[in-house]
């Protein structure tokens, strides 16, 4: 069980020596709470306590990572259920499937086309993960030729799918020397399958749609020195998945049970509803899948689902940001005057509720202020007139009116100044203080 | 192995609130529609039978909405120039509510009479037996202006009237309970803020089985993450007891969702968003699974394909065997 | 239903009233007027009456000490007659009196068994032996042999300026001479004694000798006057700090130091409110402040570093350090002091960047450092800094909190001096106010601890919301949309000194609001950050400019401070000034601050969105979380019941 500051402050010296570059037992001892910082940090704690703090450091869900040619797709060491409690760590990895027994020619279209695909959201370049490879025909040399067919287009890591040992062999072969993820080992074949593993250094995915087989299975898997192991609960539908990664996560943090204490994969690809593909992928993003394979490469059900990725994985600690941007408020003309403030979304909903709620027309600049209030940001340093000046350029906002006019925040009044030299061509405004007082500000004085 | 799976007990439990009264309650409704009354988090069903199942609101004007996306004036065709049309058309597309938005002008540009609200209101209630949920444009005076006669010419449908706000609730809530309506809370994706806004409009006596609360979404890519996990928290705080979290959630991915560029446009956007028509279903639709999945108990949405989408997901969210 | 007779001491004849008859409706039969400021609500104890003969039925005894039952006092909006009884009713000031000894301020104490010694200065008494052809001993060395002989001390400085007057001195009264001495200071413990200055004759050894104590806070500058022969205080002064013209927070006043000549103009303001603060105290007590011979200097880092004309910048920006929290001993003539050129200037040391020397100076006052229950001490003001914990342990943090408790920043806010209301009763009823005005003349405005009863009031009379809303629908005037938005008329301008209306307006409400939940989610914060909940704090130790007049219902009814027993509060004043008067008087004090400082661990707030939320949160009234307060809600029911069942529900 995680401990907090204070019981961790009683297992340390308590001698604020300062050795670990903090200034008291007490700031290490929260530092090591708060998971900033490692136990090793400290030369002088006792190996009693040593054992103690341990224990309470070892992650409940066993981290896996797959590689190749420098591309990494992380999964495990998850802390929580609901990301509002920390934040969720490693995004799943997202993979493309393709089947053995399909056109040689439809599966290099695929393949280049998926492993090339990048789109950007903001400021980022997204991209798909990697390739599921699946035996369908059973015909080994077929699967081995396709893993060899996908693996000479994208060098992303790769997920060899096959019930079959012989089959999972020959497809291993096809690329010597790497690690990919094989799915799977069931209650059958879990002894030939571990040897594969073990032989090629793999990650083995498991699977059963029992999770006392599943536990038990992991159990003997790791008995036999296979220790990158994931889950298949084996549920391919919305409720089922729902149900059982939830139950898999919450054994794993709230029971530290360490048989189902490792990365999940899900089967988007298998929806019988190809509409309930996207559907089926989005809750596995949310609801605690380490690995998605889907089957489908179509840039709009992509795009939207690693945007749901980037959403789902942001920080919540981190402050609550609107994108920086020029806002459009009952659709201003250009006449209409220029409201200026931060990005920190309360900060953006009180202006914007505010003109908006008034039926007034305005153009909202919203300035990158880090996610800041606008005292906050003022004070940091993180809302002058140069970023004011930056975001009125970046935004092409002065080609949209006819009347070059801005507001200031009424707290920032002694930005107009430098905002005068920074914006020379345009009239600099001081605004009220609160956002309540702006539709009698817009009425009354512009 | 045997594995004992950890189930949740919470003391606390979300209210049940009906929707739309039936001619022998005093209304003209069809039928009504329930949702809340949940006892623990988003379809866990071996932990407890979901109370209600979430629904699917959709959202009609008052009038052709000038600045909607071409998609969706599209798909309704001419059902956009007619409320009642429109709320026909809804129903068959599978709706279990129907949202009137009233718009903040007229045609003429002139601001929304009482008259032409209460006209809509009636036109739509008539053409339609789905429960209705009457959104006024979210302008303080004016909405107030609008509401009140429309509560008064309902008498007794047990309408939605929103939108309550912390600024502007006084009078929604006393026309509602005067006229025996509900009403629908909104805050900024905030649970705080949620919360405040349940305990000032209870303080005023509206009764809990009265209440909905909206606390706000952003769609995909536009802030989801927040009214998500906003929404997470407040459906926790509720099962843990915490009165003033316990309404059930609406949320309007529909509106959120077709107001991003990815799902507006189809002309000067990158390659990489593929077909538009595609991409802007799935945007609404992910939306709101996403948030059905975070607690959400009413989802109004905008497209009818989105609409069969998030049925068949959420159908398939409800029909869970009992062995699992 | 039988009738019975009440007879008043102040009016002629009893009169006859039905069984179930309040004392007041009697006492309205009876012509005999008896204030009522919260509608009759039984809410704020002004009716009290004494029974002297025969008893009634308390319906409520809130504001009643079981002493004050025992001696037959009820509160005539709450007591029924049910025989005959006779009262007497106190005047008006009586009741007032007996109600705010509950808040008296903290005298203070001069340590326990203090002596002059504890302290490092020391007047000696020398007669000097005068040189001669044989002893051609030099002016200086003869000093240092009879100091040595005198005190024992082997060592001693002096500085050039003494020097040069030093021949002078010596001869001017035949060789007899005083000398000051600062020896075993905190910075050189077994160092060298310093002679500070040197007088003609001898000076008589009960005479005073002068320290000053200050306290630079971003609002309110505090002073006190010690005799540091006896260790009493004989003046205490406080002023704004002339800084607020430039910016009432610490970060508008390290940006506007940051430009040009502005650092120093605001070390120009401060040492003029310091040294006006001298002058006025000195003047108080007829002592030249040349006398005044040490100084101990507490505040937040970034008063120091603006006083000392060090660049604060550093202290704004991530990662938010200061030039330096542990000053060295300087001399009053070099910051720019009025008192003695050469005393010693003693800035005590600060902890971090938004919690400085007067924290741990408030630290040191309260005790905090040496308690053996988890205990919680804050420091009320501009900024909110709260420090938890026990001997064993100790944390910290801060939050801004903006002025508004201190008067500034609020429309008709004022420091709490004459004119100023401290006390607010709104009548539930007809929602007209009663207040009690420091000085007893009109109002000038509204103090901090006046400001927290007015939003105690506002709120449980529903005049506003639980989010400050002013409700304009109320059948008074007194609500109304004015030049800043809804406001509440608190005192006509009829009635107030310069004839203007004194008003509370919604931004008022706002920035009041925001004040009290940045303090509570300060050490919500704090508490949950360390894993100690704040129930487990046995004792709330609360300081700050207004720490002593503060009304602990009030802030608790607001959500400034936890709901928690009130015995478990203990208001104690300015604790900065009073740390500082410490360290002044004594060597142990001063070492226990630097050990404070040093064991403090301080927590960052704004490193994660744990206090945004918390922020939020409080950001209601009481609390978001009503379950956190339940005696407020308690009092809200009763209040809602008392107004509906008087038909008063609006």
């Amino acid at each position: 069980m995680a401990l907090t500051g204070i019981q961790i402050y009683k297992l340390l010296p308590k001698t604020n020596c300062k050795d670990c570059g903090l200034p008291t037992c007490l700031a290490f001892a929260m530092k090591l709470a708060a998971k900033q910082m490692e136990l090793s940090a400290c030369p002088h704690v006792n190996s009693d306590a040593k054992s103690q703090l341990a224990d309470a450091a070892e992650p409940p869900v066993r981290l896996v990572t797959l590689k190749a040619d420098g591309h990494e797709v992380k999964s495990g060491n998850e802390t929580v259920l609901f990301r509002h409690e920390k934040t969720f760590f490693n995004k799943p990895g997202l993979f493309i499937r393709v089947q053995d027994d399909e056109a040689a020619d439809g599966i290099r279209a695929k393949v280049s086309a998926a492993d090339t695909y990048t789109v950007r959201y903001v400021g980022m370049d997204l991209t798909l993960d990697g390739f599921a490879v699946q035996s369908a025909s059973s015909d080994p040399a077929r699967f081995a030729d396709a893993v060899s067919a996908v693996r000479a287009i994208s060098k992303r890591p790769l997920i060899l799918i096959a019930r079959d040992p012989a089959i999972m062999a020959t497809g291993l072969r096809a690329i010597d020397g790497e690690s990919p993820l094989i799915y799977c080992a069931d209650a059958g074949n879990w002894q030939a399958m571990a040897d594969l593993a073990k032989q090629h250094r793999t990650a083995l995915a498991v699977c059963s749609d029992k999770l006392d087989e599943l536990a038990d299975l992991t159990g003997k898997l790791k008995t036999k020195g296979v220790a990158d192991l994931v889950l298949d609960p084996a549920t391919r539908r919305l409720g089922t998945s729902l149900i059982r990664q939830t139950q898999i996560r919450r054994l794993a943090l709230k029971k530290d049970f360490r048989p189902l204490g490792y990365p999940i994969i899900a089967f988007p690809c298998d929806a019988s509803d190809p509409t309930q593909e996207s559907v089926l992928a989005a809750q596995a993003i949310a609801k605690y899948a380490g690995f998605i394979v889907l089957n489908h490469f179509a840039p709009e059900m992509i795009y939207p689902l690693l945007v749901l990725r980037e959403n789902i994985f942001t920080d919540p600690q981190k402050p609550i940001q609107v994108q920086p941007g020029l806002y459009e408020i009952n659709d201003p003309k250009p006449g209409d005057p220029v409201l200026v403030t931060t990005n920190f979304s309360i900060t953006y909903f009180s202006v914007a509720n505010e003109v908006e709620g008034a039926g007034l027309p305005a153009w909202l600049l919203i300035v990158d202020a880090e996610g800041m209030s606008v005292l906050t940001a003022w004070a940091a340093g993180k809302f002058d007139a140069e970023r004011i000046a930056k975001a009125v350029k970046e935004t092409g906002v002065a080609r949209k009116v006819a009347r070059k006019r801005i507001v200031l925040p009424g707290h920032v009044a002694v930005l107009s100044g430098e905002l005068e030299e920074e914006l020379p061509d345009w009239e600099i405004r001081v605004g009220p203080r609160e956002a309540v007082d702006l539709p009698v500000f817009m009425k009354q004085a512009l | 192995m045997p594995v004992e799976i950890p189930k949740d007990t919470w003391s606390g439990s979300v209210c049940t609130v009906t929707l739309g009264a039936t001619t022998a309650a005093g209304g003209t409704r069809s039928h009504t529609v329930t949702v809340g009354g949940h006892k623990t988090l988003p379809f866990m069903h071996f932990e407890q039978p979901m109370a209600h199942r979430p629904v699917i609101a959709l959202e009609i004007r008052d009038r052709r909405p000038d600045d909607w996306s071409p998609l969706l004036l599209e798909v309704w065709g001419n059902a956009v120039d007619d409320p009642a049309s429109w709320a026909n058309a809804g129903e068959k597309a599978g709706a279990d509510l129907l949202v009137l938005s009233l718009s903040l002008t007229g045609a003429d540009g002139h601001p929304t009479t009482p008259e032409a609200a209460v006209a809509a209101v009636k036109a739509v209630l008539k053409a339609s037996g789905l429960p209705l949920l009457v959104f006024a444009p979210g302008q303080a005076d004016l909405d107030n202006q609008l509401l009140v006669p429309v509560a008064e010419a309902t008498k007794g449908e047990r309408l939605v009237l929103g939108i309550c706000e912390d600024k502007n609730y006084r009078t929604i809530v006393a026309t509602a309970m005067a006229n025996g309506h509900l009403i629908s809370t909104r805050t900024p994706m905030d649970v705080n803020l949620a919360k405040q806004l349940n305990i000032l409009v209870r303080d005023m006596g509206i009764p809990a089985d009265r209440i909905l609360m909206d606390p706000t979404t952003g769609a995909l890519g536009y802030g989801i993450e927040y009214g998500y996990s906003v929404m997470e928290r407040l459906r926790l705080a509720a099962l843990q007891g915490d009165g003033n979290t316990q309404s059930p959630m609406i949320v309007t991915p529909g509106a959120e969702a077709w107001k991003a560029k990815e799902a507006k446009v189809g002309q000067d956007v990158p390659a990489a968003w593929g077909d538009w028509r595609e991409r802007a279903i799935t945007w609404e639709t992910l939306t709101a699974v996403a948030l059905i999945e975070s607690g959400a108990d009413i989802v109004v949405l905008r497209h009818p394909e989105s609409l069969r989408r998030v049925r068949v997901a959420s159908d398939d969210l409800m029909a869970v065997p009992e062995t699992i | 239903m039988t009738e019975h007779s009440v007879s008043f001491d102040i009016a002629s004849e009893p009169v006859r009233v039905l069984t179930g008859a309040l004392v007041i409706e009697a006492a309205r039969l009876a012509g005999v007027d008896i204030q009522q400021p919260c509608g009759g609500q039984g809410r704020c104890g002004r009716c009290a009456v004494q029974v002297t003969e025969g008893s009634v039925r308390r319906r409520s005894t809130l504001r009643l000490s079981p002493e004050d039952i025992a001696a037959g006092y009820a509160l005539a909006c709450q007591s029924v007659v049910e025989g005959d009884v006779s009262i007497a009713v106190p005047p008006q000031e009586k009741i007032e009196r007996r109600l705010t000894t509950e808040r008296t301020a903290v005298e203070v104490t001069i340590p326990p068994g203090y002596s002059p010694a504890a302290q490092p200065m020391r007047r000696v008494a020398l007669t000097l032996v005068p040189p001669d052809r044989q002893d051609q001993t030099d002016d200086w060395g003869r000093i240092q042999t009879a100091l040595r002989q005198q005190t024992g001390i082997d060592a001693f400085q002096i500085s050039l300026t003494l020097l040069r007057r030093i021949g002078a001195v010596l001869r001017a009264d035949d060789w007899a001479v005083t000398a000051l001495l600062e020896a075993d200071t905190w910075d050189r413990p077994n160092g060298p004694a310093r002679v500070v200055d040197l007088w003609p004759g001898h000076i008589p050894d009960d005479a005073p000798l002068w320290g000053i104590a200050v306290d630079i806070g971003t609002t309110t500058v505090t002073l006190w006057l010690v005799d540091l022969m006896t260790g009493a205080v004989r003046a205490q002064v406080a002023e704004y700090n002339g800084q607020i013209a430039r910016g009432e927070d610490v970060i508008s006043r390290i940006i506007y130091a940051g430009k040009d000549s502005g650092g120093l103009e605001l070390r120009d303001l401060v040492l003029k409110t310091i040294n006006t603060l001298i002058a006025t105290a000195c003047k108080r007590v007829q002592v030249d402040p040349a006398n005044v011979i040490k100084a101990a200097v507490a505040g937040n880092s970034t008063m120091i570093h603006l006083l000392l004309g060090i660049p604060a910048e550093s202290i704004r920006l991530a990662p938010f350090v200061t030039a330096v929290n542990h000053i060295p001993a300087l001399q009053a003539g070099v910051i720019g002091l009025d008192i003695h050129p050469e005393a010693t200037v003693d800035c005590l040391p600060g902890v971090a960047s938004y919690v400085g020397a007067d924290i741990s100076a408030g630290v040191l006052s309260s005790g905090l450092d040496d308690a053996g229950p988890v205990t919680l001490f804050m420091d009320v003001g501009t900024n909110g800094e709260t420090v938890m914990g026990n001997r064993e342990w100790l944390v910290t943090c801060a939050c801004s909190a903006g002025p508004a408790f201190e008067g500034a920043g609020v429309l008709h806010g004022m420091r709490a001096t004459e004119g100023a209301i401290e006390e607010v009763w709104i009548n539930g009823g007809t929602f007209e106010p009663t207040f009690r005005i420091i000085g007893g003349g009109k109002a000038r405005g509204v103090c901090g601890s006046g400001l927290i009863a007015l939003l105690a009031e506002l709120f449980l009379t529903g005049v506003i919301d639980r989010s400050g809303n002013i409700n304009l629908k109320l059948p008074t005037a007194r609500v109304r949309r004015g030049e800043h938005g809804p406001e509440y008329v608190l005192v006509w301008g009829s009635e107030t000194q310069d004839g203007h209306d004194i008003v509370i307006t919604r931004v008022d409400i706002d920035n009041l609001l925001r004040a009290k939940a940045a303090i509570y989610a300060g050490f919500t914060v704090l508490a949950e950050k360390v894993g100690a909940p704040l129930e487990t704090a046995e004792e709330v130790l609360i300081g700050g400019s207004f720490g002593k007049y503060i009304n602990v219902e009030k802030a608790v009814e607001i959500g400034l401070l936890p709901d928690m027993p009130w015995d478990r509060f203990r208001f104690l004043g300015n604790t900065s000034v009073r740390g500082a008067y410490l360290a002044l008087l004594d060597r142990t004090a001063r070492a226990r601050i630097t050990d404070i400082a040093a064991r403090m661990t301080y927590i960052e707030l704004s490193a994660d969105n744990t206090f945004y939320d918390a922020f939020t949160s409080a950001l209601f009234l009481p609390h978001t979380d009503l379950a956190r307060f339940p005696t407020v809600q308690a009092a809200v029911a009763s209040n809602a019941n008392a107004s509906h069942k008087s038909g008063k529900g609006t």
